[in-house]
C-alpha cells in the first residue's frame, strides 16, 4: 500500500510540469490556440465557411489553432456572459451587433480601436465614443424575396402586395410567408408605419403609438382577413414552405439568400419589400451585420494571432468569398465595389432593400424590448389578444423590463 | 465523427483529470498518514474511502448553494457584473422584489405560483394511470406482459431533452400528428405554440406522457410484493373487486406510492427541459417557476434577485415536502 502510494506521487510531481507545459503553450510564437465562437449555423454552410477558414489560417501559421464552436445566436450571449464570470470566455466572438449593449454594459468586450483600422470598414457598432467589434458582413437586413414560378415581378405597395399574395393562396400553397411571431419581422413594417422603438433619446421606449397600432393591425390582417399567410408559422415552417415551392413570397434575411439560390436556382427574386400604401413609406428592415467581439479578458499572448485571424477574415479576397459562396455583403469597404454585387440581380435586390433600412438599436434596453414585444406579436397572431391591448401591455412590459435590468 | 476529434477532446480534458487525480492523492496521502500513522485510528481506510464523494458534493452543492445565498444579498446585474456590491439591503430589495414586482416582464409571482401549483397537480394523472397501467400488467395470464412492459416503459427511457423537442415539433400547427389528427376528424387545428392555455394544455400532455411510466413501473413493483393469500381470503369472503382494490391494494401500496407520489411532485414542480422547451414562443403565461427564475437569470441578467428569487422556490419546496413527510410518513421506512 505504501509503496503503491508513494509511486503514484513520485509519477504525479514528474509528469506535472510535463503537462502543465502541454496545457498552456503561451509563448507569444509557441503554439497558440485560439477558441472562436460562432453563431453561423450549418444550414446555409456558414459554419462549413468559417470551419474552412480556419483550416487554412491554421495551415498558413503552423502555429495558430482556430477552435470552431458553433452556438445558437441567444445560447451564444448566454453562455458568453457566464462563461466570463467564470474565467472560462473563448478569445474571439462571431455574432450579431445585438450583443453588444450587454456585452459593453457588462464590460466583457475591449474597444477594437487599437486591433484594426476602422476606416476601412462599414459603419460598426459605436458606443461612448469607442469602436467595440470589426464587421464581418454588413446587412442582416429582412427583405421580400419571391419564387419566379408564381411571381414575376415584386409588389411595389402593399395594396398590389395584398392583391398578388391573395391571388396565389390556393389548396396548400400560400401567398406569403415569414417568421410571424417574431418582433424582428415586425420591426420593417413599424418603420414603414413611421413608428420606431424607441424615442429619440435611443433608450426610452415607444410601443404604445399610432403606428405599432397600425403595424399589428396590418400584419393581423394578412393573416385574418387576407388569409395569405400560414396560420402558425415560425421560421423553420416559413423556410421549408418557401424552399418547397408551397410559398410564393417569403419575407427572410439575406443570410438566407445562399440557401435559397440553391434550392430554387434561377427561380429566386430579391428585392425592397412594398411601401406601406397608407403611408407611402418603405418598410425599413433593422440593420447590422456579423461582427467580430474581442473578450476583455483576452490573454495578451492571444492577442497577435487573433489579430492576425481577423486581419484575415476581413481580406478583400476573403470577403469577396463570402459574397460569392454566401451571397452576404461585406464588412470591408473595398469588397463593397465588387463587380459581384454590379451583375448579380440578387444582391443588387438586396443592397437595395439596405438602402432604406435602419440601424438596428443596439443598446441593452433593446433586449427589453424584444422581449416585450414578442409575447404581445404571439398573441395578436394568435387572434387571442387585440393590437389595442397588445400596444399597452408591450409598453408596459418595456418599460417594467428596463427598470429591471437597472 | 473522426479519430482527430476524439483526441482534441481527450487532449482538452486530459489536464483537468490529471490534477483532479493528484489532488485526491494528496488528500488520500495526507488522511492515510495523519490517521494511520499519527492518530493510529482504525477507521481510516472509511475516512479515505468516503472522502473522495465528500469532496465531490461539497465542490459540486454545498459550494454553490452557499453561493447562491451569498448572491442573493448582491446587486449583481449586466450594469454591476463584475464588480457586484454585498449588502443586507440589497438582499433585502431582492426578496422584497420578488413579491412586490413583476418577476419577468409583466408577470408576477402569485400568478406564476399558482400556475406551478396547478402544473405540479397533474401527479395526480400520473400516479393514478400508472397505477392503473400497473394493475392490468399486473393481471395474472396477461400474454406478451414483457412486451406491454417495454413498450410502456420507451418514454422514461428516452432522454428529456429528446422527447421535448419531438413533442415541440409535433406541435407544429402545419405538420403535427395532433392536428393532422384533428383535421382529419373534420376540427379545426390548434394554435399550440401561439394560444397561452393551449400551450399549457401541450406542457401537460407531453409531461403526462413522460410521467405515467414512472409510476407505472414503481407501481408494478409494489403490486407484485403483494402476496395472493390477501386476495384469496378475500375472495372467499366474497368480497367484490372495488373492496379488495379499496381494502388490500390501496394500503398495502402505500409505502410504495407515498415516497414515489412525493418523488413525482418534487419532479414535477422543479421539471424544467418540459415547460422550456414546449414554450417556443416564450410566452409568460406558460412560465411556471422554474423557467421563470431561468429567464430572470440568463434571459434579463438578474443575478442578484434571481438568487433571492431561486432561495424563495427552495423555502416553499422544502416546506412542502417536509408537510407531506409528516403527512403520509414517506420516510418512515428510512427513518425506523
Amino acid at each position: 500500500m505504501k509503496k503503491v502510494l508513494v509511486a503514484l506521487l513520485v509519477l504525479a510531481s514528474v509528469a506535472a510540469p510535463l503537462i502543465a507545459g502541454g496545457q498552456q503553450g503561451g509563448e507569444s510564437d509557441g503554439p497558440v490556440t485560439i477558441s472562436l465562437w460562432t453563431k453561423e449555423g450549418e444550414s446555409d454552410g456558414a459554419l462549413q465557411w468559417v470551419q474552412s477558414l480556419a483550416a487554412d489560417f491554421t495551415a498558413q501559421h503552423e502555429n495558430i489553432t482556430i477552435e470552431v464552436l458553433n452556438k445558437e445566436v441567444e445560447a451564444l450571449r448566454e453562455d458568453f456572459q457566464t462563461a466570463a464570470l467564470a474565467g472560462t470566455a473563448p478569445d474571439l466572438l462571431w455574432s450579431v451587433s445585438d450583443h453588444a449593449g450587454p456585452f459593453t454594459t457588462a464590460g466583457l468586450i475591449q474597444p477594437v480601436d487599437d486591433f484594426i483600422d476602422t476606416s476601412k470598414y462599414v459603419e460598426s457598432v459605436v458606443m461612448n465614443g469607442s469602436t467595440w467589434a470589426v464587421p464581418i458582413a454588413s446587412g442582416n437586413h429582412l427583405m421580400l424575396m419571391a419564387n419566379k414560378k408564381y411571381v414575376s415581378e415584386l409588389p411595389k405597395t402593399t395594396d398590389e402586395f395584398i392583391a398578388l399574395a391573395k391571388s396565389l393562396t390556393k389548396g396548400d400553397m400560400y401567398g406569403l410567408a415569414y417568421n410571424l411571431g417574431e418582433a424582428f419581422w415586425l420591426a420593417p413594417w413599424l418603420g414603414g408605419f413611421n413608428g420606431s422603438v424607441f424615442a429619440e433619446d435611443g433608450v426610452t421606449p415607444t410601443l404604445d403609438t399610432p403606428a405599432m397600432l397600425n403595424t399589428l393591425k396590418f400584419l393581423r390582417s394578412l393573416k385574418f382577413d387576407h388569409g395569405v399567410t400560414p396560420v402558425e408559422s415560425d421560421y423553420a415552417v416559413a423556410d421549408t414552405l418557401f424552399k418547397e415551392g408551397k410559398a410564393a413570397m417569403l419575407i427572410n434575411g439575406d443570410w438566407s439568400i445562399g440557401g435559397y439560390k440553391e434550392a430554387l436556382g434561377d427561380d429566386l427574386l430579391i428585392g425592397r419589400l412594398p411601401k406601406v400604401s397608407a403611408t407611402g413609406k418603405y418598410p425599413a428592415p433593422y440593420t447590422s451585420g456579423v461582427y467580430f467581439f474581442i473578450p476583455a479578458d483576452l490573454p495578451a499572448e492571444k492577442e497577435s494571432a487573433v489579430k492576425m485571424f481577423i486581419e484575415y477574415v476581413t481580406s478583400e479576397e476573403v470577403q469577396s468569398e463570402m459574397l460569392a459562396n454566401l451571397s452576404r455583403l461585406p464588412g470591408l469597404k473595398a469588397a463593397l465595389s465588387s463587380p459581384l454585387i454590379e451583375n448579380d440581380p440578387l444582391m443588387k435586390g438586396s443592397v437595395a432593400q439596405m438602402e432604406v433600412g435602419t440601424p438596428m438599436p443596439t443598446v441593452l434596453e433593446m433586449r427589453a424590448v424584444w422581449d416585450a414585444i414578442n409575447p404581445e406579436l404571439s398573441a395578436v397572431m394568435a387572434g387571442s389578444e387585440t393590437p389595442e391591448e397588445a400596444v399597452k401591455k408591450m409598453q408596459e412590459a418595456a418599460v417594467n423590463g428596463i427598470a429591471n435590468l437597472k | 465523427m473522426n479519430s482527430q476529434v476524439v483526441l482534441t477532446a481527450l487532449g482538452q480534458v486530459s489536464g483537468t483529470v490529471f490534477w483532479m487525480f493528484v489532488g485526491f492523492m494528496l488528500i488520500e496521502v495526507s488522511i492515510w498518514a495523519v490517521g494511520n500513522k499519527v492518530l493510529k485510528n482504525k477507521n481510516t481506510l472509511v475516512a479515505m474511502l468516503v472522502t473522495p464523494a465528500f469532496v465531490g458534493l461539497g465542490l459540486l452543492l454545498v459550494f454553490p448553494l452557499i453561493y447562491e445565498v451569498v448572491l442573493a444579498f448582491s446587486n449583481m446585474n449586466l450594469y454591476h457584473f463584475r464588480n457586484p456590491e454585498f449588502s443586507l439591503l440589497n438582499g433585502l430589495d431582492n426578496f422584497k422584489r420578488v413579491f412586490t414586482k413583476p418577476v419577468l416582464q409583466s408577470t408576477t409571482f402569485v400568478p406564476v405560483l399558482l400556475r406551478t401549483f396547478l402544473w405540479t397537480s397533474q401527479v395526480f394523472i400520473h400516479a393514478s394511470f400508472g397505477m392503473l397501467l400497473a394493475m392490468l400488467l399486473n393481471r395474472p395470464g396477461l400474454k406478451f406482459k414483457n412486451v406491454y412492459r417495454a413498450i410502456l416503459i420507451l418514454p422514461w427511457a428516452m432522454p428529456q431533452v429528446i422527447s421535448a423537442l419531438t413533442w415541440r415539433s409535433e406541435f407544429n400547427f402545419e405538420y403535427g400528428f395532433p392536428n393532422i389528427l384533428l383535421n382529419r376528424i373534420g376540427l379545426p387545428g390548434i394554435q399550440w405554440k401561439a394560444d397561452a392555455v393551449w400551450n399549457f394544455i401541450a406542457m401537460v400532455l407531453t409531461n403526462v406522457w413522460l410521467g405515467i411510466p414512472f409510476m407505472m413501473v414503481i407501481s408494478l413493483g409494489g403490486l407484485q410484493s403483494i402476496s395472493a393469500e390477501f386476495y384469496e381470503a378475500a375472495d372467499m369472503d366474497g368480497a367484490s373487486g372495488w373492496t379488495k382494490f379499496q381494502n388490500i391494494t390501496l394500503p398495502l401500496m402505500k409505502p410504495v406510492l407515498a415516497p414515489s407520489v412525493m418523488l413525482g411532485i418534487i419532479w414535477t414542480f422543479n421539471n424544467f427541459n418540459i415547460p422550456y422547451f414546449i414554450n417556443e414562443m416564450k410566452l409568460e403565461s406558460s412560465e411556471i417557476l422554474v423557467t421563470a427564475l431561468f429567464r430572470a437569470a440568463f434571459n434579463f441578467s438578474q443575478y442578484g434577485f434571481s438568487a433571492a428569487f431561486a432561495l424563495i422556490i427552495f423555502a416553499l419546496l422544502f416546506s412542502m415536502t417536509l408537510v407531506y413527510v409528516k403527512w403520509t410518513g414517506a420516510l418512515k421506512g428510512v427513518t425506523d
